[in-house]
């Protein structure tokens, strides 16, 4: 079994580190998913100074809007093609002094603002389990390595579901703490408040680790909180006795996909053998339907702020213009993909002073009330539960779903929640439709890990999904 | 002009200091229908009362530090990434006539 443990126990890291750079060269022919391999020597030479660490020996990748000190980073776009960062992230050296090794950045969608991996500026990443099909995103290179068994562990960002979704459509584990337990010092950002740096494993025991590592305040991001850091892993209990869980109704109805509503049946009736109360919990509609538009305003207006300082002066790929507007617009224009300029002219459209209070206000406000619904659906019990996507991963080529049906605005997006609010969110796997990976959303009240852990950990074991590998021969 | 015309939208992209070309505008013109329909679904959720919420964690994270020399840079570590530097400086093209 290819877990923390196995890592950590093991007598020669640098045997493992480099069997792990072996397996990201080889995979990623076939996957596409590393934007940078990392030459893990320096850091080997250095490991011996974090032993007993959490992490150690353990080869991990990094997405690339992580700020790695002298290793590019790209963010996935044209526009930071060249950019060597001069700092770690504080979540690159928290990893770094629990012995993790970094031997990959991972691709992106560009700036991480995507679900499909398709805008990454070094092209598509394929799932291993049908390279045909996409790897979903924004985190979609470090999920396929990590559901390759290229590593047993790999970071992502989350703005809208970017750790949770790909999660699903990779049969991994993906993990979103509460908003502000993880440092966002150094990470390019895409909407500043609904960023959460996440994560994938490939089970909810290393999940409880990882974590551990990588929490705790941090004066550099003002957002993030004073809490200290629990011991998670060692208080991990999967007891059901007493627990009282929520089953999403209004996911359920807008799926029509009888696999994944026959798998969720099965771990449902699994849940309540282990002692479980399923309480069945159903949303506003109207509010669970105004998820996206309210993402969509937010993020983007957010986003076209964030990224006013790529401009090519300072940093970045300069193109030339007889004037600096001109340098601007040209190195604009070529460094952003053709996507990212969409959303950043529909973030601006929001942003207009005339359009501020029927869009960007409006989805400030609405976005409040989603947050109180999802409180008030908490209030009673420990976690809800719902399938984490509507479908496996979609071909490469399709984009036929109907992007006002209830499939569409509910059971693909209502993960977004998670974000607006901040609680807690983990995405596992729930089975197999096909041979393809589909998974299960967990959330929890705010700040309340141990429970999130706590019931993903029964889920693992009721749908007996832990340590899923699919190698790409 | 129609404000959903292609060339509403090349106007918005230029005071975001870039352009679209002719096809990437008509793009999202075409799209911009199926997206102002899903911003009318915020049309029908009374906020009357409601105060935005700007940040999922409401408690005070921020506070006032010290004022004393914390992280820093050095002048070659800011300059490193620059595309062109002279003297500790960004250099650029003429900013004023």
């Amino acid at each position: 079994m290819m877990n923390f443990a196995h890592y950590t126990n093991q007598k020669n890291p640098t045997q493992a580190v480099n069997q792990a750079v072996e397996a990201a060269k080889k995979a990623n022919a076939k996957l596409n998913a590393v934007v940078t391999l990392v030459d893990p020597g320096e850091q080997l030479s250095q490991l011996e100074k974090y032993a007993g660490g959490k992490m150690f020996g353990i080869p991990i990748v990094l997405k690339d809007n992580v700020n790695t000190r002298g290793i590019l980073t790209t963010a996935g776009s044209r526009i930071l093609g060249n950019y060597v960062p001069q700092y770690d992230a504080t979540i690159a050296e928290k990893l770094r002094e629990a012995g993790a090794v970094v031997i990959a950045k991972s691709s992106l969608d560009e700036f991480g603002m995507g679900g499909s991996n398709l805008s990454a500026a070094t092209g598509p990443v394929y799932n291993p389990y049908d390279l045909t099909r996409m790897s979903g995103g924004s985190s979609g290179g470090s999920a396929v390595l990590v559901a390759s068994g290229v590593v047993p562990f790999a970071i992502g960002s989350d703005t809208g579901d970017s750790v949770r979704k790909p999660a699903s459509y990779n049969g991994i584990v993906g993990y979103k703490p509460t908003y502000g337990r993880i440092s966002r010092y150094g990470i390019i950002p895409y909407a500043s408040s609904l960023d959460h740096v996440a994560f994938f494993t490939r089970n909810v025991t290393d999940a409880a680790i990882a974590l551990e590592v990588l929490s705790g305040r941090d004066d550099r991001d003002m957002t993030s909180l004073q809490l200290p850091v629990e011991d998670y892993a060692s208080a991990l209990n999967p007891s059901l006795k007493g627990k009282r869980i929520g089953i999403l109704t209004n996911v359920l109805k807008a799926i029509t996909n009888p696999d994944i509503q026959a798998h969720f049946a099965t771990l449902v009736a699994n849940l309540k053998e282990q002692g479980a109360t399923i309480v069945d919990i159903e949303m506003n509609q109207d509010l669970l339907s105004a998820i996206l538009p309210t993402y969509y305003i937010i993020a983007n207006a957010e986003a076209t702020a964030n990224h006013s300082n790529l401009d090519g002066l300072r940093f970045g790929v300069q193109k030339e213009g007889k004037e600096v507007d001109e340098v601007m617009s040209a190195s604009r224009t070529a460094g952003f993909g053709k996507q990212i300029r969409k959303r950043f002219v529909i973030g601006s459209y929001a942003l207009f002073v005339e359009n501020q209070d029927k869009l960007f206000r409006k989805a400030q406000k609405v976005r409040r009330l989603i947050v109180e619904d999802l409180k008030n659906a908490l209030s009673g019990i420990d976690g809800l539960i719902a399938p984490a996507s509507a479908g496996v991963a979609p071909k490469l080529t399709d984009t036929s779903m109907d992007q006002l049906s209830s499939t569409y605005l509910i059971a693909e997006n209502y993960m977004v929640m998670g974000n607006f609010s901040g609680y807690p969110s983990v995405t596992l796997p729930l089975g197999y439709c096909d041979g393809l990976p589909v998974g299960v959303n967990l959330t929890c009240k705010l700040y309340d890990e141990q429970t999130t852990l706590n019931l993903a950990l029964a889920i693992e074991q009721a749908t007996g999904l832990a340590d899923q590998i699919k190698e790409v021969a | 002009m129609n404000r959903y015309e292609p060339e509403y939208f090349k106007s918005l992209a230029k005071q975001l200091r870039f352009s679209l070309s002719d096809e990437e505008a008509r793009a999202i013109a075409d799209e911009f229908g199926v997206l102002l329909d899903q911003m009318d679904l915020l049309d029908k959720i009374d906020t009357e009362g409601v105060e935005e919420m700007v940040y999922p964690i409401e408690e005070e994270t921020s506070f006032m530090r010290d004022d004393e020399v914390g992280h820093t840079f050095t002048v070659e570590q800011a300059l490193f990434n620059a595309p062109h530097q002279a003297n500790d400086h960004f250099v650029t093209v003429k900013v004023v006539g």
